[in-house]
């Protein structure tokens, strides 16, 4: 180094301070800062890589969904009951719109014509113009989507947008409505099946994950794609068979109508051997495809509500009552009816028999009863001597109440548990309650008595009420249930709804096999309970179920009529839930239809009870059911010859060949016109109507084409009812059955008094058999 | 030491442009990184470019750096061929030069981002600034190399260089430019302390500067909010922390391989300055730990070289600059790692051989070359 310090031109040399600080920087600035600038990239993509990776992906990422579809609901024969089809959602961009310098009143105008949506509305939207998302229309159809498509295409629109999206149809709109349940905007189940299996309908969303610039565009040249296909949901397939549920459905209406029920009707038919429900009905019903929507009476006092804030709330209050499920999420006191679970209770327990017989003197005290303040049987005076079957016959209370006590209340609480009514724990000053456990959502559990006060054996008075079905309250699914296993051979059936998961491949993915919950009583108890309920719809004397009766089969059953309590309570007027349950056929049950009509008015005159409404209701709905199931019907003579009949073709017979045939049709005749050959006949071919009608024979005349006015029937006999209208050259025919047509009143008719009608014009009506012996509330 | 006769020769002849051979591993280093940097412009600005309505072509940054990268080199090469005493001979030239163009360039400088940091010189804009730098280490070596002795004294040692710095750093925060006066006052001290100053005064120096520091976070808003975003740059991420928030994406999600070259998605439109200021996130992004790493030890292999160099420079003038140069360097790319890793709160400070800018990319080549023209007079062993 020395031989550059020689010479005045060369600059004396770094110093060894100046060297030793410059090596002071080189390792502060050249190593140590870099050292740590390492480290300070290690932590933030080493060891922070994930917590960067996802926020950054966060933003980067666009996921597209893809739909899967949406399984559909088919009901046991494989008619659809919901299904899905496809719709668009119908967007725009106003970021796009601007970008893109679109016309944006273009857009609004073009897109509310075709959608006929407000022009203003659409407009405003466009001005949000940060937004790459602004809805116009959802659930769109696809003709409408079709022009929406051309309109983009012509003016080359990149503001408009198009996303598939589905929609949920109902073909059979308020069929089975709260079995079946609807879906929300977003497709996700809000009740019903639709809400219990709507995971397994649902199905798995696909999705494109593409990576996006912050202009929300594709990358340049920059691969990130990944594709998830959508897995579409799995099908459900019902119990419910919708012929049936159409049956019960257009009865229950009908009773609804008839009997101006004020607060709703429900319906069950379940089959008594795998606790399938076949329908399950809950009126006033709604249409599923617009679920929102209430009834007219509804919308009236909404709309004559005086705040909005009302009118919301009135609204929310039908729609919550209309989409309730009475079936299920509503106890009552099931009165009578449960009159069979004491029955078979009793019976198994050996304490009463058959041929046991019970007096009744119109009174009955038991322990626990202040001195004169026991309880009156319904029929006042008393039903007297009578066997065990008559004391069901007669639905008599004393003489539950009397086999409730040789049951005793620790006994009744035990079969109680094991109809699945109740659940019996530890715990006894709760009060015992439990539920069927269906595959349905908004079940309710049942309310009884807590064991202390049940048990006490200083008072028997809370089993005397429970005996013939008071004091406590049940869904109208859990009585179906027991009564099932009382009649079915003994065994308590697991209700349920759907019987197959099937996956979109069709590919069976699960099936119901009957689930037998517990045996309750023996196949010799079970048969002496069907033996009994027979009787009670059978024995047109006797019996307090005759109006369910239908010729030609084996029913049997058990009316139920029962106070409202917190109505009493309150000190309205007395307000019933009338019931009937019927199993048939009554040898071998296949089914059991439970019938429950909530507050029948006053106004009507028919006798409120559930053996003047609940019954003909239920006989209504099994005659139309048992031979759509293939039960053989068996006619007595008698039924034969009051059977209605189909009229034959006369026409162009002579007079004579007409009233034989006539004859032999088991009708009667009436000529009018004085030709020989039968030129025209009222009613008409294959018309059916009631036995011995007259049928009018034209012997070259012709019918008047005068209309007549519709007269009032009800409470004319049936009989009598032929004749009125047969001299009107009116028709009648019973929907249920005929059985003594000199007896049977008319209790509604399909034609309102008034309504001008033509000659040869049929009506139905609906009959029961008044006796006033059998009025009551049993 | 040896050396053999020709260097002598060369060495003998001063004033000709060619002495002794230029460092080979520094220069390959400056072409290396260079050539890194200019690839990773082309990677990271090519969305910008694309996404610009004015713009649309893709390569539109890359070719201009390009142009400027291959400028550069042939500035550096005709750098390293003028001799040291002719920097010496124009150094406070080019520092009167420098500052009049900071005079200038707040009069008819170009605006952005709330300062007149730019001349416009019609095909491209130039930040006097960077002139300045380098215009404050050839006068200070100069002063220094005169002075000799006097270093320690304050009179000398230290007053006519705070006088300098004064002058230049006020015509910097009058910008304002808040990097390149750090930058110049670090660079100044480095020289200063090098040069032989008591370093009771870098103590007394570096507590003033605190203090100052302190008042001006406290009462200056745009300050006490960068320190706020730098401690926390989550709690605003759609306003002062984004860009910040966005750089640690980047870095962050390259992971240890990162996503490939070309792969960033940071830098479609997330990442701001993504070829400029903030170019290292995108390699991070792109290369992951391991390139960046390379790419750090890279730069460090120059400084440390740079540094070696000068300790081994044979006149005080040449160890000087050469040190004043790679301590630039050094903190030039500290500072900008620093800041996108949000070591340091947010400034802009733009990476060397990386970050796209013409001008600032040929003054950076230039300063090689003059480390280059150094070494040539530096025996190799």
């Amino acid at each position: 180094m020395a031989s550059y310090e020689n010479g005045g031109k060369t600059p004396r040399t770094p110093n060894r301070m100046m060297l030793r600080r410059t090596l002071f920087l080189l390792i502060v600035c050249g190593i140590v800062a870099f050292i740590v600038l390492a480290l300070r990239l290690y932590k933030l993509q080493v060891i922070d890589h994930d917590y960067y990776e996802n926020l950054a992906l966060e933003q980067q990422i666009r996921q597209t969904a893809i739909k899967a579809d949406r399984g559909t609901i088919y009901d046991c024969n494989g008619k659809v009951l919901a299904m899905s089809a496809d719709v668009d959602t119908i967007y725009i961009s106003p970021a796009e719109i601007v970008m893109y310098q679109e016309d944006p009143s273009l857009i609004a105008s073009g897109l509310s014509e075709i959608l006929g949506l407000d022009y203003q509305k659409i407009y405003e939207k466009t001005q949000n113009t940060k937004s790459w998302y602004q809805t116009v229309a959802i659930k769109v159809d696809e003709t409408l989507a079709d022009q929406v498509r051309a309109f983009k295409k012509q003016y080359g629109l990149n503001g408009v947008k198009i996303e598939a999206d589905t929609k949920r149809y109902y073909p059979y709109s308020s069929l089975a409505a709260h079995v079946i349940g609807f879906v929300g905007t977003d497709n996700s189940g809000l009740s019903g099946i639709e809400m219990k299996y709507n995971n397994e309908l649902t199905g798995t969303t696909g999705r494109i994950v593409r990576a996006k610039n912050n202009v929300g565009t594709d990358l340049l040249f920059t691969k990130f794609e990944d594709y998830y296909d959508a897995e579409n949901g799995n099908s459900v397939v019902l119990s419910i068979d919708s012929t049936i549920q159409y049956y019960v459905e257009k009865h229950l209406q009908q009773a609804i109508a008839d009997y101006d029920i004020r607060n709703g009707a429900a319906a069950i038919v379940m089959d008594v051997k795998t606790g399938g429900i076949l329908a399950m009905a809950s009126l006033g019903s709604y249409d599923l495809n617009n679920y929102q929507k209430v009834s007219d009476a509804a919308q009236e006092k909404i709309d004559a509500a005086e705040t909005p804030e009302q009118a919301a709330e009135l609204l929310s209050y039908y729609q919550q009552r209309q989409w309730r499920n009475k079936a299920l999420s509503d106890t009552y006191e099931p009165g009578s009816t449960f009159k069979i679970i004491t029955l078979a209770m009793a019976l198994e327990e050996n304490v009463a028999t058959i041929n046991d017989h019970f007096y009744c003197g119109g009174y009955i005290e038991v322990t626990g009863d202040r001195p004169g303040q026991g309880r009156n049987c319904w029929k006042k005076t008393g039903h007297g001597d009578q066997t065990l079957t008559q004391a069901v016959q007669h639905s008599c209370n004393c003489a539950f109440i009397t086999i409730g006590q040789r049951v005793g209340a620790e006994t009744f609480y035990k079969y109680c548990e094991a109809f699945g009514l109740l659940t019996l724990t530890d715990n006894k000053d709760a009060t015992p309650s439990a539920m069927t456990g269906i595959d349905l959502s908004g079940e309710s559990g049942s309310i009884w008595w807590s064991q202390n006060v049940f048990y006490n054996p200083q008072n028997k008075t809370q089993l005397a009420a429970a005996s013939f079905g008071q004091t406590f309250t049940i869904t109208p699914l859990q009585l179906i249930t027991a009564v099932s296993a009382c009649v079915n051979g003994g065994s308590l059936m697991q209700p349920y709804l759907v019987s197959e998961i099937v996956a979109d491949d069709g590919t069976v993915l699960s099936r119901h096999e009957p689930v037998v919950v517990r045996r309750v009583i023996s196949e010799q108890t079970s048969a002496e309970v069907r033996e009994i309920l027979e009787k009670v719809v059978g024995d047109p004397v006797d019996g307090t179920g005759k109006n369910a009766y239908v010729a030609g089969y084996r029913i049997g059953g058990k009316t139920g009529t029962s106070e409202k309590v917190a109505q009493d309570v309150a000190g309205g007027a007395k307000e019933y839930i009338v019931s009937f349950i019927g199993v048939a056929p009554a040898d071998d049950p296949q089914i059991a239809v439970l019938v429950l009509l909530d507050t029948p008015s006053n106004e009507t005159g028919i006798y409120i009870s559930g053996g003047q409404m609940g019954a003909p209701t239920v006989g209504h709905m099994m005659a139309d059911i048992l031979p759509y199931l293939g039960v053989e019907a068996n006619y007595t003579d008698t039924e034969k010859a009051n059977m209605d009949k189909t009229v034959p073709n006369l026409t162009g017979m002579t007079v004579e060949q007409a009233q034989a045939a006539l004859t032999n049709a088991g009708l009667l005749s009436r000529v009018v016109g004085s030709g020989s050959t039968v030129t025209a006949q009222l009613p008409l071919q294959n018309s059916v109507v009631a036995a011995n009608t007259q049928v009018i024979l034209y012997a070259d005349a012709e019918p008047s084409a005068d209309l007549e006015q519709m007269i009032d029937l009800t409470n004319l006999t049936y009989a009598n009812a032929r004749d009125r209208l047969g001299y009107y050259g009116l028709f009648i025919r019973a929907e249920g059955s005929v059985t003594k047509p000199e007896s049977q009143l008319v209790s509604a008719q399909s034609i309102p008094v008034g309504t001008e009608v033509e000659h040869g014009t049929v009506v139905y009506v609906s009959l029961t058999t008044t006796d006033s012996s059998m009025l009551g509330r049993y | 030491m040896e050396y053999n006769n020709d260097r002598i020769a060369d060495y003998s002849d001063e004033e000709t442009f060619s002495r002794g051979r230029i460092d080979i591993p520094f220069l390959l280093l400056t072409l290396l990184l260079l050539t890194i940097g200019v690839i990773m412009v082309l990677s990271a600005s090519f969305p910008r470019a694309y996404y610009t309505a004015e713009i649309k072509t893709p390569t539109y940054y890359f070719t201009r750096q390009l142009i400027f990268a291959l400028g550069g080199v042939g500035v550096m090469l005709i750098m390293s061929r003028f001799p040291m005493s002719l920097y010496r001979r124009f150094s406070f030239v080019i520092l009167a030069a420098s500052v009049i163009l900071l005079m200038a360039v707040l009069v008819i400088g170009v605006s952005g981002g709330g300062a007149r940091r730019w001349i416009n010189l019609g095909f491209t804009t130039f930040q006097p600034s960077e002139i300045a730098k380098i215009g404050v280490i050839l006068a200070f070596s100069t002063m220094i190399c005169r002075l000799k002795g006097k270093m320690k004294t304050f009179r000398y040692g230290i007053l006519p260089f705070a006088v300098i710095l004064v002058v230049v750093v006020g015509l910097l925060v009058a910008e304002p430019h808040l990097s390149a006066s750090v930058i110049t006052i670090l660079i100044g001290a480095a020289l200063m302390f090098v040069g032989g100053a008591r370093l009771i005064w870098f103590i007394g120096g570096a507590g003033g500067i605190v203090v100052i520091g302190a008042i001006v976070v406290k009462f200056f808003a745009y300050a006490s909010s960068r320190i706020t975003t730098w401690l926390d740059p989550f709690a605003d991420m759609s306003g002062d922390g984004y860009q910040i928030v966005q750089s640690l994406y980047s870095i962050g999600s390259g992971g240890l391989m990162g996503l490939g070259l070309g792969q960033s998605r940071q830098k479609y439109l997330y990442l701001p300055e993504e070829h400029n200021d903030f170019i290292f996130s995108v390699v991070c992004e792109e290369l992951g730990f391991v390139g960046a790493l390379l790419i750090l030890i890279l730069f460090a292999l120059l400084i440390c070289r740079g540094y070696w160099l000068a300790m081994h420079c044979t006149d005080r003038y040449s160890f000087l600059v050469c040190t004043g140069i790679s301590t630039l360097l050094a903190i030039q790319v500290i500072f900008n790692i620093a800041v996108v890793t949000n070591l340091i709160p947010c400034t802009g400070i733009s990476l060397p051989f990386f970050s796209y800018g013409g001008t600032a990319l040929l003054l950076q080549m230039a300063e090689m070359g003059i480390i280059l023209s150094a070494s040539r007079s530096i025996p190799t062993a």
